[in-house]
């Protein structure tokens, strides 16, 4: 536990003012207001939670694809990751720790999100149900960063992570329900779409922010830290098999 | 070898590489190469870019498997072993590269250190300790980006200590050093000979490796060609030396290959005549005929390194692929 937070600080020290983190602060806010904005024009303004949750999922699915993308390359890049792979701390403890810091940095979103929301448009969400929201950000943190991690191993095998980052975005929020409600896509969509955590995090988060109470909140969150634990796990046991095929070929240090 | 214990160990170790192209034959990195360094020992690993001192290091470090042979570093075998290994040794990579460019001189050893399993007030002292070890404490808070050249150099030197290894693996450390800085590394490294500190160390320079090594290993295409203490190896040297002229007659340059101790004669550029010899006796006799034949435009040098290994390993070339 004391090298994932170890590698936490250190990632968001190393991360501090890097364009990713940037783009996503200044996009959320604008997000929200353009969503408010639909809604508002719909005459839909039992809406407003979703302007507020969507940015900050798409937020942190962004970061976590982000950081498994650009964690490796850039570390291959620095001539760090063959200094990494041969100490000998567990590097899938390092990559997750690290992985989670930049992902966390997408619940700045959430504030930015309903400060939005309440300045722009006066709608200023209440939290009915605060230990549910918070719980659901931390837990979906995890779960974007370890869905993500089954990606980290293909981008050290991949010269170019770009391409399948971009790929990965706009998929996941539909089938997660960011933009759009689960219930609302088609029925065959829908159990592909229960795979995908964000679909949890989304209702979950959703519900959070209504005052109705929150209906199996626990197992709900189990679900999302569950297969956020899934991902990490083939992620993890992929990133060591790469890596042993990558000391084979001896292709590690190459971009 | 001495009667030290052994500290790193390779039997027959070869690794090599497909070309990538449908049946291309294997391209050899290390070809069988038989290695024993002590502890305590400053080894020398010598020869030109592509000769395979970097894929040996690779695989003493863990970072690359061999694709025969055996290694080991005291006494653990890299492959089967690579965890143990992994703790006994300290990695010290040359060039600009392998740290945090953004982050400071301090962040960077912390972070290196908590991969090494220091947690706490023994990381902090450790770091404290190191940084003012190597001139680094009135830069500690200091962007990485921001260091010279050396100064990268003498970081990389405290990242490789930070878990005080027995075992220091220096690669090309003062590569694209100024000779100040190159020469402070190289006090800094005898510091470390002082702490009893095994250390390998690949160079193309054979003053570093004489200023620094108790043995070297010249190697070449994979293969280590010899080993011996710097004084052997400058033996090596001191056994060929050169001459250049201009203006040589051309019945004069038929016949001095027949002056015992000339090696080759040929043409180089300028209108110049190079002549090798292997001995002072025959570089004597030469420049006596030169004169002799009113050949006034002559100097004589002792040859590059590079020149050498043609001597030693033939015409084979000085390139060697990977």
């Amino acid at each position: 536990m004391r090298l994932f937070v170890t590698a936490a600080r250190f990632q968001l020290r190393h991360l501090a003012g890097s364009p990713a983190a940037v783009q996503v602060c200044v996009t959320a806010p604008l997000l929200t207001v353009v969503f408010l904005s639909i809604s508002d024009y719909a005459g839909r303004t039992d809406l407003s939670p979703y302007a507020v949750v969507a940015p900050t999922l798409m937020s942190l699915w962004l970061l976590a694809l982000h950081a498994a993308g650009e964690l490796i390359t850039e570390e291959r890049d620095l001539g760090t990751l063959e200094g990494l792979i041969a100490a000998p701390a567990r590097l899938g403890t390092v990559v997750m720790g690290r992985m989670c810091a930049v992902t966390a940095i997408g619940v700045v979103s959430f504030a930015e999100s309903w400060l939005a929301a309440g300045l722009v448009f006066g709608r200023w969400l209440a939290f009915p149900h605060p230990l549910v929201v918070v719980a659901c950000l931390l837990a979906t943190v995890w779960a974007a960063a370890g869905t993500a991690s089954i990606l980290s191993p293909l981008f050290v095998l991949m010269p170019s992570a770009r391409v399948i980052q971009n790929t990965l975005s706009y998929p996941f929020y539909l089938l997660g329900g960011v933009l759009v409600p689960v219930t609302f896509l088609p029925g065959w969509v829908q159990p592909v779409s229960r795979a995908v955590f964000l679909s949890w995090s989304a209702d979950l988060l959703r519900d959070g922010l209504d005052p109705a109470p929150v209906t199996d909140a626990v197992a709900r969150l189990a679900v999302i830290l569950a297969l956020g634990s899934a991902g990490c796990a083939i992620g993890l046991m992929l990133l060591r098999r790469v890596l042993n095929r990558v000391r084979r070929l001896g292709t590690l240090a190459q971009a | 070898m001495t009667d030290r214990a052994t500290a790193v160990e390779t039997r027959s170790l070869t690794r090599s590489y497909g070309t990538g192209r449908r049946g291309g034959s294997e391209v050899y990195a290390l070809r069988g190469v038989d290695l024993s360094v002590g502890q305590g020992e400053v080894h020398g690993l010598l020869g030109p870019n592509g000769a395979g001192k970097t894929t040996l290091c690779r695989i003493l470090s863990t970072i690359l498997l061999p694709t025969s042979g055996t290694a080991r570093i005291m006494g653990r075998d890299v492959v089967r072993d690579a965890d143990a290994v992994k703790r006994c040794i300290g990695i010290v990579f040359g060039g600009d590269r392998g740290l945090y460019g953004r982050l400071t001189v301090g962040d960077n050893l912390r972070f290196w250190a908590a991969l090494y399993g220091l947690r706490g007030t023994g990381l902090r002292r450790r770091c404290q300790a190191l940084l003012e070890r190597m001139g680094l404490a009135h830069r500690a808070d200091d962007r990485v980006d921001t260091l010279s050249r050396g100064m990268k150099q003498r970081l990389h030197l405290a990242r490789g200590l930070v878990a005080d290894p027995p075992l220091l693996i220096l690669d090309e450390p003062t590569v694209g050093m100024d000779p100040v800085a190159a020469q402070d590394f190289r006090v800094l490294v005898d510091g470390l000979r002082a702490d009893g500190r095994t250390i390998l160390l690949t160079t193309h320079d054979m003053a570093e490796a004489e200023a620094v090594c108790d043995r070297v290993s010249l190697v070449d295409h994979g293969r280590i060609i010899a080993t011996r203490a710097p004084a052997g190896i400058g033996a090596l040297i001191s056994r060929y030396e050169r001459i250049e002229a201009r203006g040589v007659p051309a019945e004069v340059a038929a016949a001095l290959p027949d002056i015992p101790g000339v090696v080759t004669v040929r043409a180089a550029a300028g209108e110049r005549l190079r002549i090798e010899t292997e001995d002072t006796s025959a570089t004597r006799a030469v420049l006596r005929r030169l004169v002799a034949e009113d050949v006034t435009e002559v100097a004589t040098s002792r040859p590059t390194l590079e020149e050498v290994y043609l001597h030693l390993i033939g015409e084979r070339g000085m390139t060697v692929e990977r």
